[in-house]
């Protein structure tokens, strides 16, 4: 089952960036959202997948379609043609081989920590209390750099 | 192949099919994919990491915060994009040179 969904979520990845209309791009990308979202709450990572789709699969998505329909379709796909795409699948697995053993190595090192007392919540806000003011701080200065961009200047008028 | 390695497979092929999305496409929009295409693999590999050592609640913590990041980042980038549309009437990364030295 799991693997099917990773087989769905490449796809649907790859079909994302190959795929020359920009619009369905993105809905291929909130296909891939959806189905991370489903393999996290397998996981028992429920919320992490609530995150997923509310906040990706919805929030991103819409400003990736708003832009997509506020610029014009240039139609074309725009690829470099320095990379011959039949070396593709070897510099994959390359790397695919080389972050599972680096991982892997690196997995063995982390502490597995007693981390299921309680529920996620109090995890959350006692143990991971500075990312959440990180968070906050990185919302601020989203918000303060959109509103700056968005700013009437001399030239606009 | 247990569930760990597969999904640290398919976790690298996300990011490495980021990176390629990065280096060889031309359109601005494409590039902000490759980025989110980057996140997703990255995320995959969180969760899965933390599901195998049985540390999902902090596995959970860092991709809520890995999600906060990218919709900011993606907010600026695409208020980036649109103010780069309105100047070059075009999509194409190789014509913003304006900066070029």
């Amino acid at each position: 089952m799991e693997l099917i969904l990773l087989i769905i979520l490449a796809g649907s990845a790859v079909t994302a960036v190959f795929l020359h209309d920009l619009l369905k791009s993105a809905l291929s990308l909130i296909l891939a959202s959806i189905v991370l979202a489903i393999i996290f709450f397998m996981k028992n990572a429920a919320y992490a997948g609530v995150f997923e789709i509310s906040v990706v699969a919805g929030l991103i998505m819409v400003l990736f379609i708003a832009v997509i329909s506020m610029t014009k379709h240039e139609g074309i796909l725009l690829r470099e043609s320095g990379f011959p795409l039949i070396l593709f699948p070897v510099i994959f697995s390359l790397f695919a081989v080389a972050g599972i053993f680096v991982i892997n190595r690196l997995m063995l090192q982390v502490n597995a920590g007693n981390t299921l007392q309680g529920t996620f919540g109090q995890f959350l806000w006692e143990k991971r209390t500075l990312d959440l003011a990180g968070q906050a701080a990185v919302i601020l200065a989203g918000v303060i750099v959109v509103l700056s961009l968005f700013r009437k200047g001399k030239e606009d008028e | 192949m247990n569930n760990l390695t597969l999904d640290l497979v398919f976790a690298a092929g996300l990011v490495f099919l980021g990176l390629y999305c990065l280096l060889f496409m031309r359109n601005i929009i494409k590039l902000l994919i490759g980025v989110e295409i980057i996140a997703k693999g990255v995320t995959l590999g969180f969760i899965s990491g933390g599901f195998a050592r049985d540390s999902v609640f902090l596995a959970q913590c860092l991709v809520i915060t890995v999600i906060v990041v990218e919709v900011s980042v993606m907010a600026a980038a695409l208020a980036i994009v649109i103010r780069l549309y309105r100047h070059n009437d075009s999509l194409d990364i190789r014509r913003l040179t304006r900066l070029k030295g």
